[in-house]
């Protein structure tokens, strides 16, 4: 006897019917959202990011940012996401409509990044210095230096108006030299700022009344 | 033999089984010798990543050394270069013995392995350059893994051909696990490859897929092949037949069924559709099922006659895998659970729970099955069997370490990142001392990786042949457990 066939059909069932609901839906349902019209300002929401942004999106996939920081805040009262203020609604599907690549995340070893931009405030040497040696911003830190996506160059003449500055301790660079960010490094940042799910989706409306 | 599912191996004479286990030997042995290879290499980043993590100043500020492509390092390789070549070479050896016939087309296999490992080369270097894709389990770039892919279609095509040519009888449950693995593994890879490297769907769509695969990459692949291993050098090495074959089906097809599903338990509250996670909670939750009624039907099998386990090496590796899959299936389930999942969820329990599942049960599973069969591919036994009791321990040990501190130590962390009156930095710093304690046990593995490494080639260049089995302890006197040749 040979039962062969049988047992292909239904292994055949069984993966098909998986692959149906977890990839099929979601490529036809998650894969054709659109932005939705903003009435306030004529504009998408999710806003539409610069290149920029989406370069530095690439520096965040090279260097495996994900490992350590997860980019989702999980709906409320089932978790605390939104009471720890990582954002102030839940974040949908339809948020990562301004990536390439979702990054979800399945670690916390650093902080929710889904609203940085929301938090980092307008200082942009400080993100500088803090990608460029995150323990001379937080001594406590685990988190890598990313100094690679920096030059030490020697001051010719005028100093560079984009070089990091109040860089302090082992890190300071030496007499004479400052600290470029490269194209990838202002990338980055530009990618960290456009981290902001401020606005309000028909899916998610942003918690009035805290 | 009438019925479809027997419970004995196979009746093959020694003769046969000699024959057949030459002609699958080159292919087999290349198979085995590479994931060794890239089992060290893999470890090694292991380590070096769980040293950063503590210790962020160590080889800090290189860029290719950086700790996101370090680690992404470290499990892919430990995926694509140990676990899967491991299993591909299980289950070409399993193939052909289930089957009853000599392997053909030899050269086709041994070029497969080829590509295969240079594909792994190519994979590892362009993620350490920086050209991950950052998805988990798929951070080699579209240039690197279509290689993969025609490699493994060289293979897939091989197995599928020996089971047509298959010698009538009783198909074993081996056959079925091995049969289900060899399926689902192009089916995953070629899908989440299709969608998510090489030409990308919209991203919303993403993250159900890249779980799906994730999940779907170690329940349907890694484990069946790891089960497959288990049904076969069970009965072989005791003499005693499968328990029970309901039990054996009940497994099979459980696991099948809820496997699939799994993955949206990993992303509850997250940016997917509700109904996504909660089928895989549900999932999740019944993979208690499949859990039982294997862990049953081995120890049902083993029972009364569990001595053999102190001085057979697949036995002993073997069952303490079988033993890890079972908890690691309840921790999944359990850390399911919506309410807990709320303070687990982006803990370091993650991380305990892949080295249970990837190390605990399919590495320790692989390490026996290698055991068991490459004496039979060379023709003589291992060198030192102080040796393979070291590497057990070793690698015991080590994972023993790395999924206690990382489970103690991601419940502080996991409570701390969930609490409003708790700082994040306090989450940081109450996890430290765990993670101190799990790079000790990324140490152990590495040695032990070493030590495999070490008797995977002393086996390979022995000159002085060593004929008598290597067994792990004495063997009692007047003791009724057979061994297996
Ligand atoms: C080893 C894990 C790890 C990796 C990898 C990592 N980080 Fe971090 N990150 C942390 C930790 C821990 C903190 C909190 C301490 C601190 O501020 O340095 C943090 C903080 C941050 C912050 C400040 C967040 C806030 O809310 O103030 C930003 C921005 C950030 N990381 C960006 C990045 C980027 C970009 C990358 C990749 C290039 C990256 N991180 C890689 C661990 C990591």
């Amino acid at each position: 006897m040979n039962k062969l066939p049988n047992i292909f059909v239904g292994i055949f069932v069984i993966f098909g019917s998986a692959w149906l609901g977890l990839v099929n839906y979601p490529l036809k349902n998650l894969g054709n959202l659109q932005p939705v019209p903003d009435e306030a300002t004529g504009g998408v929401l999710p806003p539409t990011v610069s290149g920029l942004a989406v370069a530095g999106h690439k520096v965040y996939a090279a260097n495996g940012c994900v490992e350590c920081h997860s980019q989702q805040v999980r709906f409320a009262p089932l978790t605390t996401d939104i009471d720890k203020e990582l954002g102030k609604r839940q974040t949908v599907a339809r948020d990562y409509l301004r990536e390439k690549t979702a990054f979800p995340g399945i670690l916390r070893v650093g902080q929710d990044l889904s609203n940085y931009g929301a938090r980092a405030g307008e200082d942009i040497n400080a993100i500088h210095r803090h990608l460029y040696e995150p323990r001379s911003v937080n001594p406590w830190s685990n988190m890598p230096s990313y100094c690679f996506l920096y030059n030490v160059v020697k001051i010719q003449g005028q100093p560079s108006n984009e070089a990091v500055t109040g860089l302090t301790g082992p890190c300071a660079p030496k007499p004479g030299y400052e600290v470029v960010p490269t194209e990838k490094a202002k990338a980055l940042v530009a990618y960290l700022l456009s981290l902001n799910q401020s606005y309000p989706l028909p899916e998610s409306p942003v918690a009035t009344a805290k | 033999m009438s019925n479809d599912l027997s419970n004995q191996p196979d009746i093959l004479t020694a003769a046969e089984r000699a024959q057949i286990d030459s002609s699958t030997s080159g292919a087999a042995l290349l198979f085995f010798g590479s994931s060794a290879f890239w089992l060290v290499f893999a470890s090694l980043f292991d380590v070096i990543g769980a040293i950063q993590l503590s210790y962020p100043c160590f080889l800090d500020g290189i860029s290719f050394l950086t700790y996101g492509r370090v680690v992404q390092t470290a499990t892919t390789v430990m995926a694509y270069g140990f676990a899967t070549p491991a299993a591909i070479g299980i289950a070409v050896w399993l193939t052909a013995r289930l089957c009853k016939v000599p392997l053909s087309h030899h050269r086709m296999l041994v070029s497969a392995g080829i590509v295969w490992n240079l594909g792994i080369l190519v994979g590892a270097c362009s993620i350490l350059a920086g050209n991950s894709t950052s998805f988990a389990l798929l951070s080699f770039p579209a240039f690197a893994t279509p290689i993969l892919f025609v490699s493994y279609a060289l293979i897939a095509i091989w197995v599928l051909f020996t089971f047509n040519e298959r010698k009538s009888g009783g198909l074993f449950v081996s056959a079925w696990f091995v049969f289900a693995a060899v399926l689902a593994f192009p089916w995953l890879f070629g899908t989440a490859n299709a969608l998510l490297v090489w030409n990308p769907v919209s991203a919303p769509a993403q993250p159900a897929i890249a779980l799906w695969f994730s999940s779907g990459f170690f329940n349907l692949w890694l484990v069946p092949v790891g089960l497959a291993a288990a049904f076969y050098i069970i009965p072989k090495s005791t003499g005693l037949p499968v328990a029970s074959s309901n039990l054996s089906l009940l497994g099979f097809w459980t696991l099948l069924l809820f496997g699939a599903w799994t993955g949206g338990a990993q992303i509850i509250g997250g940016p997917v559709p509700a109904w996504i996670t909660s089928a895989g909670v549900a999932a999740s939750i019944m993979m208690i099922v499949p859990a039982l009624a294997l862990g049953l039907n081995f120890h049902l099998t083993l029972d009364g006659h569990y001595a053999p386990v102190a001085w057979s090496p697949a036995l002993r590796f073997i069952v303490t895998g079988i033993g890890c899959l079972v908890t690691y299936w309840i921790l999944v389930a359990i850390n399911s659970i919506p309410g807990v999942n709320a303070m687990t969820q982006f803990s370091d329990i993650n991380r305990a729970l892949y080295y249970l599942g990837h190390f605990g049960f399919f590495a320790m599973t692989a390490f026996g099955a290698i055991y068991y069969i490459v004496p039979r591919l060379t023709g003589h036994e291992w060198p030192c069997a102080k040796f393979i009791s070291l590497h057990y321990w070793l690698a015991v040990t080590g994972f023993g370490f790395i999924v206690s501190g990382l489970i103690l130590g991601g419940l502080i962390q996991g409570s701390a990142l969930s609490q409003t009156i708790i700082t994040f930095r306090s989450s940081v710093e109450f996890a430290w001392p765990f993670r101190v304690f799990a790079m000790l046990g990324s140490l152990l593995i590495l040695a032990s990786a070493v030590n495999f490494a070490l008797l995977l080639i002393g086996i390979l260049l022995e000159t002085h042949k060593n004929q008598a089995p290597a067994f792990m302890a004495e063997r009692e006197e007047n003791s009724q457990e057979p061994v297996a040749v």
